[in-house]
């Protein structure tokens, strides 16, 4: 059968042929095999592979562990971070309504909570002035 | 050439009433067993390297193959034994051509496979077989030698099927239950590897 649009000269057959022996010509390697097959301490380089391949998938199974630790920890740590930022909202619109600084603070705080305590109860001069012009008006009176 | 055709069927060292089946070599091997194993790879050993030769010229090459296999195997063996309806041989055989076909992938990518060059000595023996059709046997160094350097032109899946059909001598629905792969697409891939082989040796032309 002749292939004449491809090649004149060879038949499809011919070409067949030829390649099925290349392909079987490339094959033929039995005494490459034999050899092989027969090399000294193949077993012992089988068992030093087969060791080294456990350590490695050992390694990859404790990576596997510690990524389903993280994958089941991040959504529980997620859930405790959304409870904490509820429970923070809820708490921040009772304390605009009912707790003033002291109560926040504390009656016992440090020097900086105490010079806010002071700012707020400490009588100004202008309050004693204030005071002291009502009596003398009064007195006046 | 096609003399292991059926995968089931290939060759391993005949054994004696005495000695222990290849399945109960494997269950003792799971069980932590080495010299179990050990037993296993001396009957096999000869086998897998056959296949490794199909694929590989070169001792080191085919040793490898051996090395992996067997690896491979050794690790998969609670999947086989799930597998009873086949031997374990044929269960290595496919474990084997698989590795070949994988090493054929991976050395595909390295450009030194593609840099063989065809000598004038074998070009002008391949025209002289070309037109007259007859095979010298004297000069199969030279067969052997031009088949080398001619399959490394062919990618790793057609050279995979072209020796599968013509040196192991499978059907394509063996091929299809070692590959996994369809029917059809074995028969497409067979089509098209033998193209493309025919198209290589027309350039001699």
């Amino acid at each position: 059968m002749l292939n004449g649009k491809e090649n004149r000269s060879v038949p499809r057959a011919t070409l067949d042929s030829v390649g099925r022996d290349i392909i079987r010509a490339s094959a033929d390697n039995d005494r490459e095999a034999a050899a092989a097959a027969q090399s000294p301490f193949l077993f012992s380089r089988l068992r030093t592979r087969i060791n080294a391949e456990r350590e490695r998938r050992a390694e990859d199974e404790n990576w596997i562990t510690t990524l389903r630790i993280l994958w089941r920890a991040i959504p529980s740590m997620a859930l405790v971070a959304v409870f904490a930022f509820l429970l923070f909202l809820s708490t921040g619109t009772q304390t605009s309504t009912s707790l003033s600084d002291t109560a926040l603070l504390g009656e016992r705080g440090t020097g900086v909570e105490r010079v806010v305590l002071t700012d707020q109860t400490a009588i100004s001069n202008e309050d004693v002035l204030a005071t002291i012009m009502s009596e003398d008006g009064e007195a006046s009176k | 050439m096609a003399d292991n055709s059926d995968p089931a069927t290939f060759q391993t060292q005949s054994l004696s009433s005495a000695e222990p089946a290849d399945s109960v070599l494997v269950g003792r091997t799971r069980t932590g067993d080495e010299d179990a194993f050990e037993e296993l790879f001396n009957r096999h050993r000869r086998r897998v390297a056959l296949i490794a030769s199909r694929f590989f010229r070169q001792r080191e090459q085919i040793e490898e193959i051996i090395q992996e296999s067997f690896t491979k195997a050794f690790f998969a063996l609670a999947d086989f034994s799930n597998q009873q309806e086949q031997s374990f041989a044929a269960w290595l055989a496919r474990i084997a051509f698989n590795t070949c076909y994988d090493e054929l992938r991976r050395r595909k990518r390295r450009p030194e496979s593609s840099l063989s060059e065809v000598t004038e000595e074998e070009a002008a023996w391949l025209q002289e077989r070309l037109s007259s059709g007859e095979k010298d046997i004297e000069s199969a160094a030279i067969e052997r030698e031009l088949a080398a350097k001619l399959l490394a032109h062919l990618s790793p899946e057609d050279r995979y099927v072209l020796v599968m059909l013509d040196v192991e001598g499978l059907s394509v629905a063996e091929i299809a239950g070692l590959t996994k792969w369809s029917a059809a697409k074995v028969k497409v891939r067979a089509h098209r590897a033998r193209g493309r082989l025919r198209n290589l040796l027309k350039r001699f032309m």
